[in-house]
């Protein structure tokens, strides 16, 4: 086995003891990176000097923290101190922050080593990452396909032990998403359990920052550590953040999980739904209760959503207006230097997100549009309560098929039924982790998304931690380490 | 429904090209009528604006160090001295 195939856990518990050198895991994914990245380029920008020098100063250290020596991935939308961030936009091509997000500055305080940023849909407005300004990212099970989005470049880099985690933000299922479709862990937790400060923000009210990995406890590690109240940020919770790893593996009998009924299954890829049901099957083998579950507004969840999230996305993104930081387009007057930079630096989906928030917001249209969007939320959340009185947790696909083509969405529409099974849990506020739960016959990875209620993530990683042993789902990505040595011998 | 594509680009301070016009009002009428599909669900809750329900905290009220205004600047496209420069605000006809 090579050094990148080791598991987080197990590479920071060697770091620990003096056993492996973090050096030496920098030196591994650098070269590991050089070899792959050129055909999945998962990473708009490198920070191995900074990786390397992190490392010299972990192995001199005596005191090691709780990540040390972990090679970690952050979504290029969490602003990282001297770092270019570019959320995926040309608007923000060559910008380099002053300060580092909390969720950064507490992967560092345990000794994380960040070794890049990932790429994304521009302003983590996609599902595929084929709206990023720069390049698309590809899925390492198939090149011909999408990694999902927006956080695609995060789900691909762990999925290619290019990273053994990452960070992402999920903002309608833009971490669970891509994890299905790259066969890792992906956690949306609850609003307000992670700090948004230095997420660049998209619609505030539903952003969180989520975490990728290849097995549900190096998922969990890794939230241990970004998790908890932050009095930079307004929305974080005052809920005490439990070690969720060390609480990994007690033995449950009373467990009763939701499923969804017959008809909220209708429209999704005949394989997926086959999938579902033997993952339904594995849950009764282990002796849980299952109860189907109904949710009248789920149908409508997916609108609200669109509605929703442009309005809150095209007040947040007024600022780009190339006064302060930024791409600034030259004009002769100011209003003119506002419109010209707009429209030069923000790409099309963003354009178009913008606008439709823009109109549900406008004089006339704000009570049809975003105020019933606001009562449906209310609706939706109340019915998840509901549900949530009858079961411990919720399963549901995570996505309606499995990777498709890079260029086969061309209808924004078509794209957004992607967001169909995760947008609920995202106007509601409750955490959802994606868990890889089977291949389709063509061989790529399907998702299966398990909702708690909010602040219950250690059970939603318990439940994930059995449900990952029962299944036994195997990342055999590491065909592209093989790979990658061949090119290079040749 | 027909939106004002033109009226809402002013609002955004956006521009469209004469292509984007094309194309942008066909798929901003097709999204605006699948999210019209919300009108049909009946709700008399009050609308639901953040999925927070504790109550939001008030800073004190004391001075905390801030970022140097030096590193603030560097972004900046144009500056002069201590200050951010932009063309004029107003232009004369």
């Amino acid at each position: 086995m090579r050094l990148v195939e080791l598991g987080l856990k197990e590479s920071v518990d060697l770091v620990q003891k003096g056993q492996l050198k973090a050096e030496e895991m920098v030196e591994a994914h650098i070269k590991h990176i050089e070899d792959v990245d050129s055909e999945i380029k998962a990473f708009l920008t490198f920070c191995f000097e900074q990786a390397r020098e992190k490392a010299r100063q972990l192995d001199r250290k005596k005191e090691k923290g709780r990540l040390s020596g972990a090679v970690i991935a952050v979504k290029d939308n969490i602003v990282t101190r001297g770092i270019r961030t570019t959320c995926g936009s040309r608007i923000l091509e060559n910008f380099i922050p002053p300060y580092s997000a909390t969720v950064v500055e507490r992967l560092e305080a345990e000794d994380a080593i960040i070794i890049g940023k990932t790429n994304l849909d521009e302003f983590a407005m996609g599902s595929s990452t084929e709206n990023s300004a720069f390049f698309p990212t590809r899925n390492p099970w198939d090149l011909e396909r999408v990694p999902g989005g927006s956080s695609g470049g995060s789900a691909a880099a762990v999925a290619a032990f290019e990273a053994m985690a990452a960070l992402g933000s999920d903002t309608g299922g833009s971490v669970r998403q891509p994890a299905a479709f790259c066969g890792v862990v992906g956690l949306k937790p609850t609003y307000g359990r992670v700090s948004r400060y230095g997420l660049v923000a998209f619609a505030s009210s539903l952003d969180q920052v989520g975490t990728f990995a290849r097995t549900v406890k190096d998922c969990a590690l890794v939230t241990s550590v970004i998790a908890g109240f932050d009095p930079r940020d307004s929305t974080s919770a005052q809920v005490p953040v439990p070690d969720y790893a060390a609480g990994l593996g007690k033995s449950y009998t009373r467990i009763k999980v939701g499923v969804l009924s017959e008809s909220s299954l209708k429209g999704i890829k005949p394989e997926v739904a086959e999938n579902y049901h033997q993952v339904i099957s594995a849950i009764r083998e282990l002796g849980l209760e299952i109860e189907a579950v109904t949710f009248p507004s789920w149908e409508v969840a997916l609108p609200c959503y669109y509605i929703i999230a442009p309005s809150e996305a095209s007040s947040n993104l007024a600022r780009y207006d190339g006064v302060r930081y930024g791409f600034r387009a030259r004009a002769k007057d100011l209003s003119e230097m506002y419109l010209k930079t707009r429209t030069q630096g923000f790409g099309s989906e963003v354009k178009r997100r913008i606008l439709l928030g823009t109109f549900a917001l406008s004089s006339g249209y704000y009570d049809a549009y975003y105020a019933k969007a606001a009562r449906a939320r209310q609706a939706i959340t109340a019915e998840l309560m509901q549900a949530f009185s009858c079961v411990d947790f919720i399963i549901t696909p995570t996505t309606p098929e499995a990777a498709f083509k890079l260029g086969e969405k061309q209808d924004p529409i078509s794209m957004y039924l992607q967001d169909y099974f995760t947008v609920a849990a995202s106007l509601a506020g409750f955490p959802g982790l994606s868990l890889p739960c089977g291949l389709t016959r063509s061989g790529l990875p399907l998702g299966l998304q398990i909702l708690a209620r909010p602040f219950f993530e250690q059970d939603l990683f318990d439940f994930a931690f059995l449900l990952e042993k029962k299944l036994d789902f195997k990342n055999n990505r590491s065909v592209l380490l093989t790979r990658g040595r061949r090119k290079n011998e040749n | 429904m027909k939106i004002d594509l033109e009226h809402i680009c002013r609002l955004a301070h956006l521009e469209l090209s004469e292509e984007e016009k094309g194309y942008l009002s066909v798929q901003m009428d097709k999204i605006l009528d699948w999210v019209g599909e919300l009108a049909r669900l009946e709700t008399t809750e009050e609308g639901k604006f953040s999925p927070v329900d504790f109550c939001l905290r008030l800073e004190a009220d004391c001075i905390e160090p801030s970022l140097p205004l030096e590193e603030v600047l560097r972004m900046a496209p144009e500056k002069e001295g201590d200050f951010i420069k932009v063309p004029k605000v107003l232009v004369g006809k």
